[in-house]
């Protein structure tokens, strides 16, 4: 009970009333308000111009370096604005928006993606449009052109590439006595970087690892690619077998395996998280923690960011002395590229852009911001006199080598990786030995390659009917 | 007119939330349900495989280490979690000058970003250069390899986990407040200690409370995700890779969306039987039938 008279019950509940309805109306006009005269997004389109939307995953200076290429062709054109966005995840995000029917017109996509993406329809080939273009497989260096292809079709233009060569600290070699022919030249074959690893090995008075000649846990971020330094591959040419248990990938683990029962598994994992992170000044290579590292070409300006003064060579990635051939360098060869979604609402457009890029001078100011080396056959010399890398040459020679390898392409990539991430890991801690873990990542990947190829015929003959 | 907005003013004034949850929720409940039984990847249609993808998750060696993974982590961090605390909120359940100060300092923690949290714990657990191994240091122990030592890294993560108990505690706190004196004068007079009072008088007053903290964090254990995919990145050598990752690894890094919806089903329906657990033993233990 309020003790309260019914009129003046009455006159509160009126008074309660219009104090609601005066909140509403408040709110409501506040919100007509922030609708009518509120702030509204910047667009900065010229007006009549054909827009294309371009996602790309850089950040920092790789990002501005190709936000620059986009303000210059956005100044040199009357009719076609590229509208430049960084995505973070881009692979995942283009999915999903190609899957939602709002794609950008381009998307800057890891060349591994490209499997994948292609077989699911989500891109548009690009075959006619490059042949009409008179663009060729001859303009680029030897395992540039395999990167954009899938099933005999062209996905995507590059726009950098990276690959990946052995580091050298000369610094922390020298400051470690060693020189000669390890220094000169770089080690060559397993046995020679096994051998400047030992020399290059120091521990502390308890026999804690201070620093390491090289390691396989650093960066740590390829750990399949070792086979292939063996002689050995991880699908067969038609994509449809995995083969990682060969031989070659046997011996490779077996090698990989050496370093932890040699040195011990804690002993080896207490000086690894140790480690400072990549991208500081911390990163081992440019402390002399690590003296090799094998790292692509964008290595330079992470020491010219860190460690200015810090000298440093690169050479082709050692292998197996019967694997080994001066003229023919083995080493991994990734790269960025452009591909046009599917359902995009500009797809000429945006093939202008990308085919404006592949001129000489753009690829190459973009693969020197970068720090990588040039995707065409043949580089310039005033790219190579002014790169950034003072062994640019040597990355060169490895992306035009007949056996520089990509990333397997195939489209159950993601899974078989997976699994050799956690394959080496339990081979690092000596749990598993070289054969049982590729016998385990073997029968994964066969049946992921399989299931997928069951999916294939599935989705044709459901097509079909 | 008037008299029919006026008889479903309710209705009215709820429909934005019933048109959310439907939008939002209900319908990609079903959705999920639907792609459960395709293969689908996103990227294509979603191809009818029936009941293909629940029979390969039996198979799945990896489902059955993340579900494994899972449990361990909720079957030792829940009851640790619940043990410290009780005991905090047994130690400010005390009328002191500094009980608020300290209340502060439990529930921070949970107010701190996830990712932020987990860089921190990063650095102190760095077996090398980390905070914990120095102080272990010491007292003459050498401290493991936290993160990179299998059975190690488990044992991180569930430490890491009692940095956010701010919530619970706060809920067992208010338990406790709310249990009659009398009951414990009553204790008292029959001669039970602290310990046989907080077992017969205390803990039965915060049944509820056990209970409604236990289930929470057992939906919150199987939807661990964010730490681990930080600290660890689900290893070594899986060894700390949960489900919740694995459902997203599949769904967005493999590229298997109809294969995930189905983990996503057994993960709704295995929440649901763990959750049993504690709404069992507390009607064993503390029934009043």
């Amino acid at each position: 009970m309020t003790g309260m008279e019914p009129e003046q019950l009455s006159a509160t509940a009126r008074s309660i009333a219009f104090t609601r309805r005066a909140a509403i109306a408040g709110l409501g006009a506040a919100a007509a308000g922030l609708l009518l005269f509120g702030p509204r997004p910047r667009d900065d389109t010229p007006p009549g111009r054909v827009v294309v939307d371009y996602w790309e995953k850089w950040t920092g200076s790789e990002g501005v370096a190709m936000r620059r290429l986009v303000d210059e062709f956005n100044a040199t054109q009357d009719r076609i604005y590229v509208r430049y966005l960084t995505i973070g995840a881009i692979d995942q995000k283009a999915m999903i928006a190609i899957a939602g029917g709002a794609p950008p017109d381009i998307v800057g996509l890891w060349n591994f993606n490209l499997p994948a993406f292609a077989e699911a329809g989500a891109l548009m080939p690009l075959d006619d449009l490059a042949a009409a273009s008179g663009i060729s497989r001859a303009d680029y260096a030897s395992g540039v052109w395999p990167m954009l292809m899938h099933q005999q079709q062209l996905w995507g233009l590059i726009s950098t590439c990276g690959s990946l060569a052995l580091y050298l600290n000369i610094d922390a070699i020298e400051a470690a006595g060693v020189t000669g022919d390890a220094v000169r030249r770089g080690p060559q074959t397993i046995d020679e970087l096994d051998l400047l690893h030992e020399r290059l090995l120091a521990t502390d008075t308890r026999g804690r690892i201070e620093r390491v000649g090289f390691i396989h846990t650093d960066p740590g971020w390829w750990s399949w690619l070792w086979g292939y330094h063996f002689g050995g591959m991880l699908v067969n040419t038609t994509g449809t077998q995995a083969t990682a248990l060969s031989p070659q990938n046997v011996a490779a683990y077996e090698w990989v395996r050496s370093y932890p029962a040699r040195h011990g598994v804690e002993a080896l994992q207490l000086f690894q998280s140790g480690l400072g992170f990549y991208g500081t000044a911390l990163q081992p290579f440019l402390t002399g923690q690590v003296a090799t590292t094998i790292q692509g070409p964008w290595l330079a300006n992470l020491i010219e960011a860190f460690a200015p003064g810090l000298r440093y060579r690169a050479v082709p990635m050692p292998v197996e002395a019967s694997v080994y051939d001066p003229d023919r360098p083995v080493g991994l060869l990734d790269g960025d590229v452009l591909a046009i979604p599917r359902g995009a609402s500009q797809p000429e457009a945006a093939f202008e852009f990308m085919l404006w890029l592949q001129d000489r001078q753009r690829l190459e100011s973009l693969a020197s911001a970068h720090g990588k080396n040039s995707p065409l056959y043949d580089a310039s010399r005033g790219f190579l006199d002014n790169h950034p890398n003072r062994s640019i040459d040597v990355h060169g020679q490895l992306a035009n080598s007949e056996r520089a390898f990509l990333f397997p392409r195939v489209r159950v990539w993601p899974r078989y990786v997976a699994e050799f991430d956690a394959g080496f890991q339990s081979l690092w801690q000596l749990r598993k030995s070289p054969e049982a873990m590729l016998r385990d990542i073997q029968a994964v990947a066969q049946s992921a390659l399989d299931d997928a190829a069951e999916m294939r015929q599935l989705r044709a003959r459901s097509d079909a009917s | 007119m008037a008299t029919v907005l006026r008889e479903n003013a309710g209705w009215l004034w709820v429909m934005p939330w019933i048109v959310g949850l439907l939008v939002f929720f209900v319908t990609p409940l079903g959705m999920s349900f639907f792609y459960s039984l395709t293969d689908y990847n996103m990227l294509e249609a979603p191809l009818n495989v029936g009941a293909k993808n629940y029979a390969e998750i039996l198979r799945d060696e990896v489902f059955w280490k993340a579900v494994r993974n899972t449990l361990i982590y909720a079957g030792i961090s829940i009851p640790l979690t619940a043990a410290v605390s009780m005991a905090i909120a047994g130690l400010l359940d005390v009328d002191s000058r500094l009980s608020g100060i300290v209340r502060l300092c439990v529930f921070t923690p949970t107010v701190v970003p996830l990712v932020a949290a987990a860089m921190i714990w990063l650095w102190l657990f760095n077996s090398d250069a980390g905070l914990i191994n120095a102080l272990l240091g010491l007292v003459g122990i050498d401290g493991p390899n936290w993160l990179q030592a299998q059975g190690w890294a488990m044992s991180a993560l569930i430490v890491m986990n009692l940095w956010s108990i701010g919530q619970a505690v706060v809920i067992y706190l208010g338990a406790l407040q709310n249990v009659p004196q009398a009951l414990y004068e009553a204790a008292a007079l029959d001669g039970m200690g602290p310990v046989r009072r907080f077992v017969h008088v205390s803990l039965p007053g915060m049944a509820h409370a056990v209970v409604f903290n236990s289930i929470i964090q057992t939906i919150t254990a199987w939807q661990v995700f964010a730490t681990p995919y930080i600290m660890t990145e689900g290893g070594p050598d899986r060894s700390t890779y949960f489900y919740s990752h694995y459902l997203y690894d599949n769904a967005f890094l493999f590229q298997r969306m109809g294969y995930a919806s189905a983990l996503g089903w057994v993960q709704i329906v295995l929440i649901g039987l763990c959750a049993l657990v504690p709404w069992m033993i507390s009607r064993r233990l503390w029934s009043t039938r």
